[in-house]
């Protein structure tokens, strides 16, 4: 059984149609690269299976449960963690105080000790509010509020976005590290080629509609697809 | 184009409430006693509704909640009932102008402190300004006021040359005619290019100003109006009462006029003066029932609580929707069902077609030089310089993050730069703000819908065609606007280029998505914009609708000035003359289409960079 | 006067709190004819007006998280009117007065002035209340969890948390604070059903001066106008609610935020 499954969903912002009969599966222990072009759909995508926002039709199991339609809240109980792109770090707390905050729901959560092992940068600054955090920073922290809960499964929503080459590959690092630790994580990133090297399968969105599944060796084959679909 | 004329002043719906006005007006005083009410029942009504046509203006029209016009209510209430008593003066009419006069001053003062603060802080600042003036009245003015006794003695009115409303029915026709002339005056206004504003605003404040209007002196404009409205029916009640209490200056009055307002229906002008009916009548009628006549009060408050929760409209949109279910089979605005897109609709090009660039020549019309913004430690926008020549379209692209919707946002005044200048046909315009670079000509259509979703399509338009037409601030309150053939030229032209003439008269919230976009778009070229802003105008459009949007661009794109910001690769390169490329907030590159996709840092930044691929 | 404070700092302020403070004075005022004690009075106050904040937060309020402000402000207004003329017309319109306890029914001599040392406890019971607010805002969970909603809570949902729960329990909160002081207040001023609107309008003027859902901007807003009352009561007692607002209408002119508020929060 996959940990998750998406069948078909169509999502909508209003009356704008977003999602087209979208389809995509996890299974554990794998990461997954989500990419097409900005407006493609992938933050939707993600938002749907978190259930920011409900799809019109279609289903999404998790663990094989069907979770669409549940608020976040009980999705992110059963064990499904979105890093949003904004990164939407509660600016008004202090780092530990959002650390502590994300595990309040967790069955097991990790000790904010263990986050700075991992996040040294995070343990300097545990007493400095969100919003005085770089955007490195900040980054760190939302994947660092994930990672406490000890998900099943991470949704990275563009985790390099606007961020210095040093640090994009200081977290390109740390998401290496999950991966090999086991974590199942689906990745949508601009970044195509750090996605590609992160991920074990590939989807592309184009317009709301699912275009792609394969491998990235098999992407990477294909220039002109890929330029078709992802670049210019 | 020749301008259609007024299909409101065509059907002669103009008059009919007018006339309708006068007539119930002429009944009322024959009617209310089969009410359960008396003639002074009659005056109070009428008084209270002409006490919330400005109300209505304020709240029903302009979408402003204020709980302080019992300031204005008060002051004009005193000041006309001292000078009668006092006295300065006999003639009432004089001493009522004055009241009304310094009425409207005093919603000078509390206006321009109140408009400074939105939604529930606009609602609390009323409300504490108006207790201010209780206090002044209780108490430092209590020696002029009566303080909490009131004013007693109040003569009948006199208007000189020995005439005078001295008989019951003197001072109902008094208050009568007062009445239908506030009555006639605020129908004037609604239909006026003013009240067309100010429903704009109630809809949607910060698109009326992106159009062009000034919207913050539009709304104390109202607000003093309204405190007009107040002043003048504060005299009144001294008038008619002989006596002018100190309750005028609670807050039960300022929630008096709210409550009757919302049950009568906000919005609709006759509204307060139901509401009005319904508060004086069931306050009489139940006063005389035995064991519910204390809970009168509690029974309206419980209908306030469930009208507001259920139907926000109030009994006169209960009404009308009664009236639209018996008369149509077809359900009022905005509860229809989505219109199917236009069917003139081509399948999407399966390859992007690349446009043969043209060379510009025109000359510089926008230009940023050294613009950067920057937000803390992080630049959004990084020393971009850029030109734009008069007749070019320029497509701004990137990946996300990369600083095109903050470039676009300063370039229409939205949000000011950290540093560097803008320049409009060589004039500085960094920091001048959004109403006035619309007025100059650079208007902007937005990634997101802001149309004025209670307003047909035709409303719509108007409000840009007037911004054009009269400037950002013009209090023309007499003059029908369906009648100005200036605005109605602009309207039809908007509407053609867009494809929406045979949608003029849909309200804006029931059209389909894809011409709701383009309405959107029509908004901007209503202020035929020398310079239009386009943000992502096919966000959220299925292919078949990008590919018309495109055709319909590439139309109004002909001879005008373009700045797009698009997603969809396929659009971009179907319109842009020139593309500039920005990344991390910088400017990497810039050229025809053809040398953009030739260019291997474009390439590089959106497939992502080496560097970040590379093994730490 | 402090007790508008623990509005300020909760950010939770609306047209019903005035109504709602009544009603907690009069539920001490009934308790404490049949107890004798105004310890009992005071948790009568805050539990019963806790009961009525949650059921009109269930019931009503809860519709209204989606609408414009506009409506929601109509909705608190229109139960602020059902709950006063509901206590007018159980209890008549007439004042009633609750004692000050006999602990503290003496006068205190200030050698400035003579004192009421109840007015004297006030402020310490405003004070502790603040305290335990700080303590439950800062220190606990839920007071974590509420900082953040406050600020995003969809981010706080996503995280596992059921936000609307959080709203109850920020609805009601600040219900209770207002029943409290409903109660601690009755024995300075009198019990009538209007008493809450001097309250309301003081808490929309230390919200304005302070800023919105600042704790420190509440406690300084408060301190402010309290400074400004008593000094203008001292000079001329007639201009003293008048100076007020002016002072008010000087903090929208040079800082229309408030002196702690956040730049476009509005």
């Amino acid at each position: 059984m996959s940990l998750l499954e998406v069948d078909a969903i169509n999502t909508y912002y209003g009356e704008a149609h977003a999602l087209f009969d979208v389809s995509m599966r996890v299974e554990p222990h794998e990461v997954v690269a989500l990419l097409g072009r900005n407006g493609a759909g992938k933050t939707t995508t993600f938002k749907t299976m978190m259930g920011v926002m409900a799809p019109k039709s279609g289903t999404i199991r998790f663990n094989g449960m069907p979770i669409q339609g549940l608020p976040p809240y009980k999705i992110a109980r059963l064990g499904l963690q979105l890093v949003p792109e904004e990164r939407r770090i509660i600016g008004g707390l202090t780092v530990e105080e959002n650390l502590i905050l994300a595990g309040l729901s967790a069955p097991t959560p990790w000790k904010p000790e263990r986050v700075y092992e991992i996040f040294p940068r995070l343990g300097e600054r545990h007493r400095s509010r969100g919003r005085e955090l770089s955007g490195g920073e900040q980054q760190m922290l939302t994947i660092a509020r994930a990672l406490v809960r000890e998900p099943r499964l991470i949704l990275l929503d563009e985790p390099f976005e606007g961020l210095a080459p040093l640090i994009v590959q200081d977290l390109l690092r740390i998401c290496r590290d999950l991966a090999a630790a086991g974590r199942t994580i689906v990745i949508v990133e601009q970044n195509v080629q750090a996605a590609l090297s992160l991920a074990q399968r590939c989807y592309i969105l184009n317009n709301g509609h699912m275009v792609y599944e394969g491998t990235p060796a098999e992407l990477r084959a294909d220039p002109d697809f890929m330029r078709r679909h992802l670049g210019i | 184009m020749s301008a259609a004329p007024s299909r409101i002043g065509a059907r002669g719906v103009a008059w009919w409430p007018v006339l309708g006005m006068a007539a119930f007006l002429a009944a009322f005083p024959y009617v209310i006693p089969y009410l359960g009410g008396s003639l002074d029942t009659a005056n109070r009504i009428l008084d209270w509704g002409l006490f919330g046509l400005g109300f209505d203006l304020l709240f029903g029209f302009t979408g402003l909640l204020s709980f302080g016009q019992a300031a204005f209510f008060g002051v004009g209430g005193f000041v006309a009932s001292y000078l009668l008593v006092a006295p300065v003066t006999g003639n009432a009419l004089l001493a009522l102008l004055v009241g009304t006069v310094l009425a409207a001053a005093v919603g000078v003062f509390v206006g321009y402190l109140s408009l400074r603060r939105a939604g529930i802080y606009f609602a609390m600042l009323t409300l504490a300004f108006g207790e201010m003036f209780y206090f002044l009245d209780i108490s430092p003015l209590a020696q002029w006021t009566g303080g909490e006794n009131g004013l007693a003695g109040v003569p009948a009115p006199q208007f000189g040359f020995g005439f005078g409303a001295t008989s019951p029915f003197g001072v109902y026709w008094f208050i009568a005619i007062l009445f239908f002339f506030g009555f006639w005056f605020a129908l004037r206004l609604i239909r006026s290019p003013f009240g067309a504003v100010l429903r704009a605003i109630r809809d949607n404040g910060e698109r009326a100003a992106a159009v062009g209007h000034d919207v913050p002196k539009y709304k104390l404009t109202v607000f003093v109006i309204a405190a007009a409205y107040g002043g003048l029916a504060g005299g009144l009640l001294g008038l008619l009462q002989g006596y002018m209490p100190p309750d005028a200056f609670y807050l039960e009055t300022s929630g008096q006029l709210v409550v009757q307002t919302i049950i009568g229906g906000a919005g609709t002008l006759v509204g307060p003066l139901v509401g009005a009916a319904v508060w004086l009548d069931l306050y009489t009628v139940l006063q005389n029932i035995a064991g519910i006549g204390a809970l009168w009060k509690m029974i309206l408050g419980v209908i306030f609580v469930l009208l507001v929760t259920t139907f926000r409209r109030g009994l006169c949109g209960v009404v009308v929707l009664l009236w639209w279910r018996a008369t149509t089979s077809s359900p009022p605005a905005g509860s229809e069902a989505e219109a199917p897109p236009p069917s003139d609709l081509i399948p999407p090009p399966a390859e992007p077609v690349i446009r043969v660039s043209r060379p510009i020549t025109g000359s510089v019309v926008l230009a940023t030089r050294n613009l950067s913004k920057r937000y803390g430690g992080l630049a959004a926008v990084d020393d971009v310089s850029f030109e734009l020549r008069e007749g070019e379209v320029r497509a701004v692209i990137g990946p996300n993050g990369a600083g095109k919707s903050t470039f676009f946002n300063m370039l229409a005044s939205v949000i000011p730069p950290s540093a560097g200048t803008i320049e409009f046909k060589g004039a500085n315009i960094t920091d001048l703000g959004t109403i006035r670079v619309c007025q100059l000509g650079i208007a902007k259509s937005f990634q997101i819908n802001q149309i004025f979703r209670s307003l047909t399509v035709r409303e719509n338009l108007r409000v840009p065609a007037i911004a054009r037409t009269y400037g950002k601030f013009h209090p023309s309150m007499l003059k029908t606007v369906g009648h100005d053939a200036a605005v109605n030229v602009r309207i039809d032209e908007a509407a053609a280029a867009v494809q929406l003439t045979d949608r003029l008269d849909t309200p804006a919230a029931a059209l389909a998505y894809g011409e709701k976009r383009r309405l959107e778009v029509g908004l901007a070229l209503a202020t035929e914009p020398q310079v239009l802003l386009l943000d992502e105008p096919t966000a959220g459009m299925s292919p078949a609708e990008r590919a018309d949007t495109v055709r319909l661009l590439k139309r109004i794109g002909a001879g005008m000035t373009i700045v797009i910001v698009e997603h969809d690769m396929d659009v971009v390169f179907g319109l842009a003359d020139r593309i500039t490329v920005l990344f991390n907030g910088r400017k990497i590159a810039e050229g025809t289409p053809e040398a953009i996709q030739a260019n291997p840092d474009v390439r590089a930044a959106y497939l992502g960079s080496q560097a970040a691929h590379e093994p730490a | 006067m402090g007790l508008t404070v623990i509005f300020g700092a909760l950010g939770v302020v609306n047209f019903a709190h005035g109504a709602l403070y009544a009603v907690g004075a009069y539920a001490g005022f009934v308790t404490y004819e049949y107890t004798d004690s105004f310890v009992a009075a005071m948790a009568a106050g805050a539990i019963f007006v806790l009961i009525v904040g949650i059921v009109i937060e269930r019931g009503l309020i809860r519709l209204y998280y989606q609408r414009p402000p506009e409506d929601q402000i109509l909705v608190t207004f229109g139960i602020g009117i059902v709950l006063v003329e509901g206590l007018r017309a159980i209890f008549g319109g007439l004042n009633r007065n609750l004692p000050a306890p006999s602990w503290a029914a003496s006068i205190v001599n200030l050698h400035v002035t003579l004192y009421p040392i109840y007015r004297i406890d006030v402020l310490v019971i405003v004070a502790v209340v603040l305290a335990l607010l700080y303590v439950v805002l800062y220190r606990t969970r839920l007071g974590l969890i509420v900082r953040a909603g406050i600020e995003d809570q969809l981010m706080v949902n996503i995280l596992g948390i059921n936000v609307t729960r959080t709203f109850l329990t920020v609805f009601g909160l600040g219900a209770m604070a207002a029943g409290f002081a409903g109660v601690i207040n009755a024995p300075i001023v009198t019990v009538s059903p209007d008493m809450g609107a001097d309250v309301l309008v003081q808490s929309f003027v230390v919200i304005v001066i302070g800023g919105v859902g600042s704790f420190w901007g509440a406690v300084v807003g408060g301190l402010i106008a309290g400074e400004i009352l008593s000094l203008a009561a001292m000079i001329d007692p007639a201009y003293s609610d008048v100076m007020l607002f002016a002072a008010m209408a000087v903090v929208l002119i040079l800082r229309p935020q408030g002196l702690f508020g956040v730049q476009g929060r509005q």
